[in-house]
């Protein structure tokens, strides 16, 4: 328990990646996974040179690492559950989404939560295109979520290491 | 699989023994390759997480990804290195398996 790391998020950030890592298990669970070049992404050829010992791997590993990234995300959306929602209509709208909350994480859950990071942030810069450290299509609007997704896990991985 | 041969008789395959040295082969690599999307810190932190490197080796293996496209992050039997590069792809990480070169 002394492991445990806490996580500070505004109710709107939570809420917000709550909703990204929605939309990366229904990507997961997709039937057109397949031939997603963002899903691709994540189950790399262990062997670009050699196309018979490539499929026998995925084969054997493609699967069970979608499956446990589907885990793993099922994890973070249970974790970010208590963000509930917000209600722009709401009087008090603006106040209820900068309101701060904290996330209590256990090491499994640490685990689960930088590798889920890291995956949606993968499969955003897939969308986005991004094949170059100097690419920076800052006028599309999901390039800023891709930026705070990867300040997100840099605190992450900052506060787990000061545990 | 390479265990199994050692109990077989001698008379039983030589094939066997063939495929127990392909298996017991020490000369392969897993291999992680730069790309414009992980962090530093993150490659650093599955390096430590994963491999147990001192933060300090684990740091020289990522400089190595970013400035030379590759590192060699372990060296042993094919189906070790295939866990591994399994275990890279988990993390995110673009990983691949060979011989290693000149072997």
């Amino acid at each position: 328990m002394s492991d445990a790391v806490v996580i500070s998020f505004t109710r709107v950030e939570a809420v917000h990646l709550r909703g990204l890592v929605g939309q990366f298990v229904d990507l997961l669970s997709d039937a057109d996974a397949a031939s997603d070049p963002a899903v691709s992404r994540l189950t790399p050829s262990a062997y670009p040179d050699d196309a018979a010992s490539a499929d026998q791997f995925r084969a054997a590993t493609r699967a069970d690492l979608l499956r446990r990234r589907s885990e793993e995300a099922a994890t973070v959306l249970a974790d970010l559950a208590s963000a509930g929602e917000l209600d722009p209509a709401d009087d008090h709208a603006f106040d209820e989404a900068l309101t701060q909350m904290e996330i209590s994480l256990e090491p499994r859950q640490v685990a689960a939560w930088l590798r889920t990071l890291n995956a949606v942030r993968l499969v955003l810069a897939e969308r986005l295109g991004i094949d170059d450290e100097d690419d920076h299509p800052a006028d599309d609007p999901r390039f800023g979520v891709y930026e705070w997704l990867g300040y997100r896990l840099e605190l992450l991985i900052g506060a787990t290491e000061d545990v | 699989m390479g265990v199994m041969a050692t109990f077989a008789s001698p008379e039983v395959d030589e094939h066997l023994d063939l495929s127990a040295a392909g298996a017991l082969d020490p000369h392969w690599q897993t291999v992680v390759w730069n790309d414009p999307v992980n962090l530093m810190s993150y490659v650093v932190r599955v390096f430590r997480e994963y491999f147990g490197f001192s933060r300090e080796e684990a740091t020289r293996l990522m400089m190595a990804v970013h400035h030379d496209g590759h590192a060699v992050v372990a060296e042993g039997m094919r189906e070790q290195m295939e866990l591994h590069a399994q275990a890279m792809h988990d993390y995110g990480l673009w990983a691949t398996v060979r011989r290693a070169p000149g072997a």
